[in-house]
């Protein structure tokens, strides 16, 4: 096996027990290099676990986990790890740069280097303009967002070559999850591998090359985008009403012998056809029932829809799981 | 090993980067100072007041006795005009006399009056009524110059000649204390015993300050959550041995600075004890052997690692400041119990308590250099008592390195200790 052709990660029936209950049961996945991989699952389906033992924070009870081909445990590759936990945390005390150099240490970055890749990155994500320089306040100074940007620098400022981040998007305002967004792809453009968790569906969907869905511990379904949504091919469509009334429509949906399950987001419906039905005749119901339409679209299944068919009303807790 | 350096530097120069450590440093100088200046303080204190002999004597012995008395207080033939003045009476005047007395002292302002009946001479019974009647040096000084006057006036009137009879009162013992050390040097034994008071205490609190310092470092990292970034660079056992290096660090670089100082301190003590209206005195300070000095650096250092990996299992198993006192508590308490027979071990280093508590790793820290400070230890006991700090330390670091790792990503409740065992028999399979 050549160098490129050997997964980033590479885990192989890995269970982990904590006092109470089974954490991740026979779970195997593989993230190719080079791709954005999403984990998702819902709140408390092992997705931090997982994560962990890649890292070799903790061991798994069973189960080999190998990093670009060598085992996690044992071994540097830590060094070539960027870790984003979803617990996030920095030293108070100590001023951003400090914290920063520390972190780059841990990695092995030399102190000079750390030094240089600092302070491009804190002009970069706007903290070090000639007026202020952020670096020499302590972290204890900064507000949520500015402290979110330097430990998000904290996971980068090592130039890795694997990027874990847990839960990324939880906490961050707009502005600062788009920042993400934005290195996640050019993180991705200069070949590195991104890996990260969520239970948002719509920005896994956005930014994923490959997923795997867990759920109570267990691999529900994994594989490149495409595939994972070919696999759950069934006709959709999705409907947009232009004004009128979203629960006569709701209604008519529900009661049509087209449709096997309707997901009424208000204005806008996700609808899933009962095998071998027609959508023009749902269409035609519609307009005969003088719906005014802004969209009606043949479409492959969301994600959001398929994790909540894969994942079931039993795996997710109440509330935990949305769209967006 | 470069990890192992980030951490050890960042520990040791956030920590040196406070304010606080410059005053602690700077304090404990002056503390010392304190310490060695208090005994001459008191020293200046313990003799009676300057006017103990500003009273009324009411003397109805008939014989001149309050005279006497008068004139011994005032510091004999040699010393000055008496102070004191002396109202003869007869022995039958005396009930009416004592008012007289009290307006006396309280119109010239006198301490008080004494009062010699007829029956001084034949039973020794005096009475004294005054505002430092509890001051017992004050009483004691009175008691003397009774004592003196009565025993010449009866060798008198034995027959014995007066400049005799002022030769055997006025003696004075003087009482020099020596140590003796095995080579046979002598040194005062009140200095040797407060030198090794202070370094007990000085041990001791070192040893809390620092293992608690560890213990606040690991909480605040899994406070903050920082621990989880950090754990997932460095093995667990890295970062915790970074950790108590760094701090230990910090301790003797304070140490020794506070030495430093407390030097030179005590190079140009002259000035300070003028200023302070202090005799200038010199002050001995007894002398430290070099193998003495490494005995106590290495029970220094034994004793922070022992401790400190215990305060830091409890750093890594809590979630808050209260829980940590709460959970410390058996900790801090296996400390105190040293620090408690510290006054035991002073007053008698050869007992059966006193070598078995500098055998025990927990109080060994402390209480071997004590006695090593005090009185010849054997090398055999001496080779003993590191030996079991040296397994004491092992098994503790051990402890605290299973703990640890597993602890700091623990967050909520905090574990049961049938969880903690738990956790222990897991990390060492």
């Amino acid at each position: 096996m050549t160098a490129t052709s050997t997964p980033a990660i590479e885990i192989r029936n890995v269970t982990k027990r904590y006092e109470k209950h089974v954490a991740v049961r026979d779970l195997s996945l593989v993230v190719p290099r080079g791709s954005v991989y999403g984990l998702l699952g819902p709140n408390g389906a092992g997705k931090t676990s997982t994560i962990r033992m890649i890292l070799n924070i903790i061991a798994p009870d069973e189960g080999t986990i190998n990093i670009f081909g060598a085992p996690s445990a044992g071994t540097n590759v830590g060094d070539r790890i960027g870790y984003l936990p979803e617990e996030r945390g920095l030293y108070r005390k100590m001023t951003v740069r400090r914290v920063l150099r520390f972190l780059a240490e841990l990695k092995g970055v030399r102190r000079k280097e750390a030094d240089r890749r600092i302070d491009e990155w804190l002009d970069r994500l706007g903290l070090r303009d000639e007026a202020k320089d952020w670096g020499a306040a302590r972290v204890e100074a900064l507000s949520r967002g500015m402290q979110q940007k330097v430990q998000f620098i904290g996971a980068l400022v090592h130039e890795p070559e694997l990027v874990i981040l847990d839960e990324p998007f939880s906490g961050l305002d707009p502005i600062n999850a788009q920042a993400l967004k934005d290195t996640v792809v050019e993180l991705k453009r200069q070949g590195r591998t991104v890996i990260f968790s969520t239970h948002l569906m719509d920005n896994a969907e956005r930014m994923c090359d490959a997923v795997c869905i867990i759920a109570g511990g267990e691999k529900v379904l994994d594989g490149a985008l495409a595939d994972v949504k070919g696999n759950g091919a069934s006709h959709h469509v999705a409907i947009a009403l232009d004004g009128g009334s979203p629960g006569a429509v709701a209604e008519l949906l529900g009661a049509s012998p087209h449709v096997a399950h309707v997901d009424d987001q208000n204005r806008f419906f996700e609808v899933e056809l009962q095998p071998g039905a027609d959508p023009q005749a749902l269409l035609h119901a519609l307009v005969g029932a003088g719906v005014r339409l802004q969209r009606f679209e043949l479409m492959q299944p969301s994600l959001h829809q398929i994790f909540l068919r894969q994942v079931g009303a039993t795996g997710v807790e109440p509330g935990m799981t949305g769209q967006g | 090993m470069r990890k192992l350096g980030a951490v050890f530097r960042r520990e040791f120069a956030e920590r040196v980067r406070t304010k606080w450590f410059l005053v602690a440093t700077l304090l404990a100088p002056m503390l010392f100072g304190m310490l060695l200046l208090a005994p001459l303080w008191l020293a200046s204190r313990s003799k009676p007041a300057a006017d103990v002999d500003h009273i009324v004597i009411v003397d109805a012995t008939g014989r001149g006795l309050g005279q006497q008395v008068a004139l011994d207080l005032a510091g004999g033939l040699q010393g000055g005009e008496p102070r004191a003045r002396v109202r003869e009476v007869e022995p039958g005047e005396l009930s009416q006399a004592l008012p007289v007395a009290a307006r006396e002292v309280r119109e010239r302002g006198a301490r008080g009056y004494l009062v010699l009946g007829a029956d001084f001479v034949t039973r020794g019974t005096a009475r004294y009524a005054g505002a430092n009647a509890t001051s017992s040096l004050d009483m004691q000084r009175l008691r003397r110059a009774l004592r003196d006057q009565l025993t010449a006036h009866r060798l008198e009137g034995l027959g014995v000649d007066a400049r005799e009879v002022r030769s055997i009162t006025s003696l004075d013992i003087k009482l020099d204390a020596e140590r003796l050390t095995r080579e046979g040097a002598g040194e005062r034994g009140s200095v040797t015993a407060a030198f090794a008071f202070l370094i007990a205490i000085v041990l001791y609190l070192t040893i809390f300050m620092y293992g608690q310092n560890v213990m606040r470092s690991i909480m605040d990292e899994k406070q903050t959550r920082v621990a989880e970034v950090v754990v997932s660079s460095v093995p667990a056992s890295t970062l915790l041995a970074g950790k108590v290096l760094g701090v230990g660090a910090v301790g003797l670089t304070q140490m020794t600075l506070s030495l430093l100082a407390s030097l030179a301190m005590f190079r140009a003590r002259a000035p300070i004890m003028t200023a302070l209206g202090l005799p200038n005195v010199p002050i001995d300070l007894p002398a430290l052997a070099p193998g003495a000095a490494v005995l106590l650096l290495l029970y220094f250092l034994l004793g922070y690692l022992f401790y400190s990996a215990l305060f830091a299992a409890i750093g890594a198993l809590v979630n808050s400041e209260a829980e940590a006192q709460q959970v410390a508590l058996p900790v801090a308490l296996l400390l105190v119990l040293s620090a408690m027979f510290i006054q035991p071990v002073l007053m008698e280093p050869e007992s059966t308590v006193a070598r078995v508590m500098s055998m025990l790793p927990f109080s060994a820290p402390i209480m071997m250099p004590l006695r090593l400070s005090l009185v010849p230890v054997p090398a055999m006991d001496i080779a003993l008592s590191v030996l079991l700090l040296l397994s004491g330390c092992y098994l503790a670091v051990v402890f605290a390195a299973r703990l640890y790792r597993i602890g700091l990503l623990m967050y909520g409740q905090r574990p049961g200790v049938r969880q903690v065992l738990r956790w222990l028999h897991e990390a060492g399979r």
